[in-house]
């Protein structure tokens, strides 16, 4: 280090023979930065997931005969996948999802626009109150924020129902099908919907404010600023929060698990992934849990990569 | 530069990877040793002690405090249903306890999952303070697996001033449950007489007391009997009475279910002799007003009930210390001692003889405080509970029992259909597993 230090210092000096040693010494400053991360990287998600790949190809089976056999672990090849494959629940719950993804990725994402939008116009009144406020849910942790919707949904303890009841309009069914779908959204919605909105946000700040002035000249009202020159120059800050919502909506495990001690609509395997944890420890079935999870994964890369390759241009084209 | 590079990322790769293979512990845990070559341990020594039986932690400090040599350390680790996979994970990683509770309907599937220590030869001394029937819910193929704690006939629990106020007598039947339940709707209609149960272990009692079991071991083959009579009567009965809306159709013990029942809308609940401090611990002002019966029976002048719950204490298989968790369980469950606080201070229904007998004098939950007899019809009904044997997939059966009835119930489809599918894929995964399933 200090010989570089010191070669820096007094440029007229020829090279310090320690720096010129070997050609490696120069590159190991970057992976000793690294490391830290690197050995996390590996502990926590490469090794983990190199060994879910391959319990995947076992199975806990009885060998030795009798009626209670102790259960050892047997290689059992693509076996697991076959049989995650072709289970109906996982499409069943795969369908499941879609439902609810059509509801809450798009009211995130429109919703998240919309107020990034509204809160970079000029004439704000109370912005960082209105900042604060919107992202305040996302600051509530997952399983609480669910237990209070729950109870805001569950037909004796809900205060719409107290209302729609003294209306003389009966109870709402918030957590019956197809209700469920919505009141799913919902806490969805809520919560993800601040992180969103800053992303969008920021991206908004980023512009260059010559752009709206030449625009105002030019004789644009706010609406056709918004959607004419905001809206186009946010595409990347768009792109990625679609990307990201999508990924977590393919993800999505807190909601619907915690809600199920709430109300019988929701089986053990409503979503993907509440049925990997019902395989792996309803069933003790870890490897077909480990399959199912890999297939899940695979899916959601496949979709990402094709999601960004078809808007690859709109997003990134103008930084190539 | 390249291949720098790369053999840079490949040799870290390979560091870490052997960095971390020298972190973690020794992989799978050796075969206990056997009565043979157990000794007790000279010195003091500390059990780990997992389980989940209200206010376990008391009973515990009066054992430590007259045991200084052993000294037993408990966690309440998770509820009934969630220990077992905590305790797979645990066993499996070489980081579990010495003893821990496992209901009765789990036994067979942590045996089968490795971890459960045969003490049939640890028992032998106090085999004599528990009934045959006792042991036979925790021998599985000759070997005993675990010491009963308590024991969990099913009964039914009414709100007797409720009853009394509606006209209603006790039923003594089922087919007197449906017309008291058909009656109270009309009378009042968010009144409900009882809960559709939807949930295995409710449902199983049940078909106990109809004669049936779910599983059945014929030597080495398992045979499954979900969807077959007399599982499918029972389906049956409970279909018919659901689709009079006289029934509560979402599960108990949930917050709206605590509420109905504090509010006096569900009449009755049917579950086991623990229930009493359960439905205080949700309904607590409605104490002094429920009464117990035993179960309505199928025929008139039968007394047959199901078992629901219940559970037994067993020693892990990588436990260094069987002798002493030995020593430690025969007096937690089967001293009279030991299963006088675990019914006075846990509020359990001791399974040791003793225990059933202590009872006897002993006063009748607050719940039900104008019942004096309470003790005696419950030791009536345990004296003649069905027996039980419990498959080596019991969470898998009662989970796909629980998603199959309830979107029948849902979608107004036939609960013997459901049954049927609940009985192919159990069977199913019986056969995944290596069992073979006599079909």
């Amino acid at each position: 280090m200090s010989s570089t230090v010191s070669s820096v210092r007094r440029p007229d000096v020829k090279v310090s023979p320690k720096a010129r040693k070997g050609s490696l010494q120069p590159r190991v400053a970057p992976w000793m930065f690294v490391a830290p991360a690197l050995a996390l990287f590996m502990a926590f998600l490469l090794i983990p997931i190199l060994y879910a790949v391959y319990l995947s190809f076992t199975r806990l089976k009885v060998t030795t005969g009798g009626a209670f056999g102790a259960r050892t672990q047997v290689f059992v090849g693509f076996d697991n996948y076959v049989l995650s494959l072709s289970d109906p629940e996982l499409l069943a719950s795969l369908r499941r999802l879609a439902t609810f993804g059509i509801i809450s990725v798009p009211l995130t994402l429109g919703l998240a626009l919309a107020f990034a939008l509204l809160l970079d116009l000029p004439q704000i009144r109370y912005g960082r109150f209105s900042r604060t406020a919107i992202f305040l849910p996302y600051a509530v942790p997952g399983v609480i924020a669910t237990l209070l919707w729950g109870f805001l949904y569950l037909p004796s303890t809900s205060p719409f129902n107290y209302v729609s009841r003294a209306l003389g309009l009966g109870d709402i069914n918030f957590l019956g099908l197809p209700g469920l779908y919505g009141s799913l959204a919902n806490i969805a919605v809520w919560g993800g919907l601040g992180f969103n909105m800053i992303v969008m946000y920021t991206a908004l700040r980023s512009i260059p404010g010559e752009i709206y002035e030449a625009a105002t000249i030019d004789g644009a009202n706010e609406w056709q600023v918004a959607w004419r020159i905001k809206i186009p120059l946010m595409t990347p800050a768009l792109v990625l929060t679609f990307l990201f919502s999508l990924i977590a909506t393919l993800q999505a495990y807190g909601e619907p698990q915690t809600l199920k001690s709430l109300t019988s609509t929701i089986s053990f395997t409503f979503f993907p992934l509440m049925k990997v944890y019902r395989d792996a420890f309803g069933n003790d079935d870890v490897a077909g849990a480990a399959a199912t999870s890999v297939v899940l994964a695979i899916g959601t890369l496949v979709i990402s990569l094709l999601l960004l390759r078809v808007l690859q241009r709109r997003a990134f084209g103008e930084e190539k | 530069m390249k291949i720098t590079r790369t053999t840079a990322a490949l040799a870290s790769l390979g560091i870490a990877a052997l960095t971390l293979a020298g972190c973690s512990s020794a992989g799978a845990s050796t075969e206990g040793s056997t009565s043979d070559t157990e000794t007790a341990a000279s010195g003091p020594v500390t059990l780990d002690y997992w389980g989940w039986a209200p206010n376990m932690q008391k009973v515990v400090d009066i054992w430590n405090k007259a045991n200084p040599s052993i000294q037993v350390k408990y966690t309440e680790a998770a509820g009934a249903s969630d220990l077992p996979p905590k305790l797979l994970s645990a066993e499996r990683a070489g980081n579990g306890p010495d003893v821990a509770q496992a209901e009765y309907q789990k036994l067979p599937s942590l045996v089968v999952g490795g971890v459960v220590k045969d003490i049939t030869d640890n028992v032998k001394s106090f085999k004599s303070e528990f009934t045959d029937s006792s042991w036979a819910s925790t021998t599985l193929n000759g070997a005993v697996y675990a010491v009963p704690q308590d024991a969990g006939p099913m009964m039914m629990f009414y709100r007797a001033d409720l009853f009394a106020k509606y006209g209603l007598d006790e039923p003594k039947t089922w087919a007197d449950f449906a017309t008291a339940a058909e009656k109270i709707h009309a009378a009042d209609p968010s009144v409900y007489l009882g809960t559709l149960p939807q949930d295995g272990g409710t449902f199983t009692g049940l078909v106990q007391q109809a004669g049936g079991n779910w599983w059945t071991a014929d030597g080495d083959k398992w045979k499954v009997s979900i969807g077959t009579s007399p599982s499918t009567d029972v389906a049956d009965y409970w279909q018919k009475l659901a689709k009079t809306g006289a029934l509560y159709t979402q599960p108990f013990l949930t917050p709206e279910w605590n509420k109905l029942v504090a509010d006096g809308k569900i009449l009755t609940w049917s579950a086991g002799v623990w229930a009493p401090g359960v439905i205080e611990s949700v309904a607590p002002d409605t104490a002094g007003k429920w009464a117990a019966a035993p179960l309505p029976q199928w025929k008139s002048g039968d007394v047959n009930t199901g078992f629901m719950g219940g559970s037994a204490v067993f020693i892990t298989k990588s436990s260094k210390h069987p002798v002493e968790s030995a020593k430690f369980l025969e007096w937690l469950n089967g001293s009279t001692e030991g299963s006088g606080y675990l019914a006075s201070i846990s509020n359990i229904y001791p399974a040791s003889i003793a225990g059933q007998a202590g009872l006897a004098s002993a006063s009748v939950p607050t719940l039900m405080s104008a019942q004096t007899d309470f003790y005696s019809i419950a030791a009536e009904v345990s004296a003649h509970t069905a027996k039980v044997t419990w498959g080596p997939n019991v969470q898998t059966a009662f989970d796909a029992f629980s998603d199959k009835l309830q979107a029948a119930q849902t979608g107004g489809t036939s609960f013997s259909d459901a049954l049927k599918t609940v009985q192919d894929l159990t069977v199913a995964d019986l056969e995944k597993n290596g069992f073979t399933v006599e079909r």
